[in-house]
């Protein structure tokens, strides 16, 4: 009897929705019709997480509608720390009661990292396009559910960070793109290397921290949402919640998206991780995050990437920067790359919104690039060499290392 | 393996004082005709982390101590919030055990570190704040031997949600447990059970799924509606369909993406004609404007499948 593969449900999920190129949602202010209005004109906005950066990604969102013919109207603004003014029509302190609103078309995330996943899986179901603030997400395995849900719901996803936008027009990104992209190339010898700006102790979590009342205009319980339930402490609230990994996961992961994603983007890494992850760092604490020294990342192609904190220990010095260039493809395959067609320009959120094909910075890309960081804060978090299986998304034969890119959520909380 | 009796005390005040610590004391020595103040209460602050091959020679003495040193080190953890609580240190140092042991070639080392969590995470003469650390520890640490004292703690308040994560982290022989706690379990214990096998998409749970699709409370009822997608069976169609035609909204989204996800099971699962049903059902009620983002992706489902129809 002759066998059949079961399709799996990513295989089917990836066929019926496949990314962007003949899927022709189209949102309720192209329709026309009774009740909208027509694409020139306007879509409504929310901003949920309303603290530091989330005015900031709000503008971001404005102005890159603005810049694809849209226009924007605020809505909603939303945060948990609005118990006491939140009146459910323009202000909420609860994400839900914002995403239930039928005439909110963007939303931008501005909350800490922990709800990143959440919020953009929960507005997507809703219908809602996303932009939302780095690091998209706390831990591996929220990044490919954020990436299943934009494809499921044909919507936009784009990652507050825009770095690999200027790689995008720069000559000599675009090549190594090309190179790294043609498949041509034998075996990579290209090294890059972020050293400092990581934002270590800056963004390092308090020990000895005595709890302490809850703020009553704070709603802790939703604050904490799927992460492990601490007692309150300010520390913990309003910028350095990055010290934490129940919510964050320092420096790291605060600048990490910015320095990396426009490397991910140059080196052709949007689809894949890397396979070796060696950390150089002391023993970290298990609540507050700290000191490292530097992470060296290897693909399985021989691009090596390295995150030297510059803080902390010795700094890497293995190997030099190195780029490729045309010189490293074999003389009979040069040719073979001439005739390869150039990386496409990427598109801007507010182009991939009224295209309805996906943005520069989609949920894929982003969850690509964020799990170089979550890898490299296992490593840290267990002080060992680690590997990593890029297709199935797992760490291999370090289960503990494991279970920390794939967390259990506090209920009801779940992806 | 117990060889010798290190001085726990000793090695725990070894770890690095914190930032602030570290100012208090300069402050001092640049002052020293002041009056020493008196010593104050720990302050919320910034730490370096100890050398590594100093932390790991730590380690090694308490491990040299035996289960005896790893209780005598867990009794010196106190709770932030009391009155005794002096400094992080125990803990930290406890929990760089569980990194240390976590290595591939301290198995001996490993077994005795989780044989001794274990002996304690019930022991109720410790504070709750240090049974809570010690089950969070299992979360990283724990094997097969944690998971019937971990299941004693389902069915608490204080633990439930740390034990439920640190069993679902193990994964292998876990889901007898839930169920037995669900059996058991009130409000918020319930809630975590519930979700728990929903998470690990127990067969046999299926009609503890279908019964809590009608709960009166929601988030029983999403967790419920979300584990019968889980499980792809197709005799919850019905059901989730039903939980999925609610007129609160946020429910809706939720319920809305469990046909979706039930669906997607179900057709990759080679049950196109369930699968239809559920497209098929989206298709048709989701005709409002609000809700025709939900119909498209229903028909270009449908058309995917064969059994579509153009859109107008």
């Amino acid at each position: 009897m002759k066998k059949h593969r079961l399709v799996t449900r990513r295989d089917f999920l990836k066929g019926s929705l496949a990314a962007g190129t003949a899927f022709s949602l189209v949102p309720r202010h192209v329709l026309g019709g009774e009740g909208f209005t027509p694409p020139s004109e306007t879509l409504g906005g929310a901003l949920i997480g309303c603290g530091g950066r989330g005015p900031g990604t709000y503008s971001e969102m404005t102005k890159s509608l603005q810049g694809a013919g849209l226009g924007l109207t605020k809505l909603a603004e939303c945060d948990v720390r609005w118990l006491d003014r939140a009146d459910n029509k323009t202000r909420y302190s609860d994400f839900r009661r914002v995403l239930e609103r039928t005439d909110i078309d963007a939303v931008a995330i501005g909350t800490p990292p922990h709800w990143h996943a959440l919020i953009s899986i929960a507005a997507m179901e809703a219908g809602k396009d996303v932009l939302c603030e780095k690091p998209m997400t706390r831990f591996i395995a929220e990044g490919r559910a954020v990436a299943d849900t934009a494809r499921r719901y044909g919507r936009i996803f784009q990652i507050g960070t825009f770095g690999r936008f200027s790689e995008n027009k720069n000559p000599r990104s675009l090549l190594t793109r090309k190179i790294m992209t043609s498949g041509l190339l034998k075996k990579c010898e290209g090294v890059a290397i972020k050293r400092g700006g990581l934002k270590v102790k800056e963004w390092s979590g308090y020990v000895n921290a005595r709890p302490q009342a809850v703020p009553p205009s704070l709603d802790w319980d939703l604050y904490v949402g799927p992460s492990q339930f601490k007692p309150y402490h300010p520390h913990r609230v309003g910028g350095t919640h990055r010290g934490y990994w129940d919510y964050e996961g320092g420096g790291l992961c605060d600048m990490g998206q910015h320095a990396l994603d426009p490397l991910t983007y140059t080196w052709g890494k949007d689809h894949t991780g890397p396979v070796e992850i060696e950390p150089h760092t002391p023993p970290a604490h298990h609540e507050a995050c700290g000191m490292w020294g530097w992470v060296e990342l290897k693909y399985a192609d021989g691009f090596t990437l390295v995150l030297d904190s510059a803080e902390w220990g010795d700094a890497w010095e293995r190997k030099k920067s190195r780029g490729v260039s045309v010189e490293d493809l074999a003389p009979e395959d040069r040719d073979k790359f001439k005739a390869l067609p150039d990386p496409e320009p990427l598109r801007t959120f507010g182009e991939a919104v009224k295209t309805r094909l996906p943005a520069g910075g989609n949920a894929e890309a982003a969850h690509r690039t964020v799990t170089v960081i979550h890898l490299a804060n296992i490593a840290i978090r267990t002080g060992r060499k680690l590997r990593f299986d890029p297709e199935k998304e797992v760490i291999v034969g370090d289960e503990h290392a494991n279970r920390i890119a794939h967390q259990p959520m506090r209920p009801p909380w779940h992806l | 393996m117990a060889t010798s009796k290190p001085n726990i005390a000793e090695l725990v005040a070894q770890m690095p004082a914190t930032d602030k610590e570290k100012e208090a004391l300069k402050a001092a020595a640049q002052q020293p005709d002041q009056p020493k103040p008196k010593s104050e209460e720990p302050v919320g602050s910034k730490f370096d982390a100890p050398d590594p091959d100093a932390a790991r020679r730590i380690g090694d003495a308490i491990l040299a101590g035996g289960r005896a040193s790893l209780v005598e080190l867990i009794g010196l953890i106190r709770d932030p919030a009391s009155e005794d609580f002096q400094d992080y240190k125990a803990e930290y140092l406890c929990h760089c055990l569980t990194l240390q042991v976590g290595a591939p070639d301290r198995a001996e080392h490993r077994r005795l570190f989780i044989d001794t969590l274990v002996s304690q995470i019930g022991n109720d003469a410790l504070p709750a704040h240090t049974r809570g650390f010690l089950v969070r520890e299992l979360e990283w640490i724990g094997d097969g031997a944690a998971i019937t004292a971990l299941g004693r703690l389902l069915t608490d308040e204080r633990f439930c949600d740390d034990a439920a994560r640190a069993l679902l982290a193990i994964k292998e022989g876990v889901v007898e447990l839930f169920r037995k706690a669900l059996a058991q379990a009130a409000g918020r214990c319930r809630l975590v059970a519930l979700q728990s096998l929903a998470v690990l998409r127990d067969p046999a749970s299926s009609g503890e799924f279908l019964k809590g699709a009608t709960d009166g409370n929601r988030e029983i009822r999403l967790a419920a509606v979300w584990g019968l997608a889980r499980l792809a069976a197709a005799e919850s169609v019905p059901t989730v369909l039903k939980a999925a035609e609610t007129r609160d909204t946020w429910e809706r989204i939720k319920t809305t993406q469990a046909c979706l996800l039930l669906a997607e099971n179900l057709a990759a699962g080679g049950r196109k004609t369930d699968a239809v049903k559920i497209y098929t059902h989206l298709r048709d009620t989701r005709a409002a404007p609000k809700e025709r983002y939900v119909r498209e992706i229903a028909d270009k489902a449908l058309e995917k499948l064969g059994a579509g129809r153009k859109l107008t």
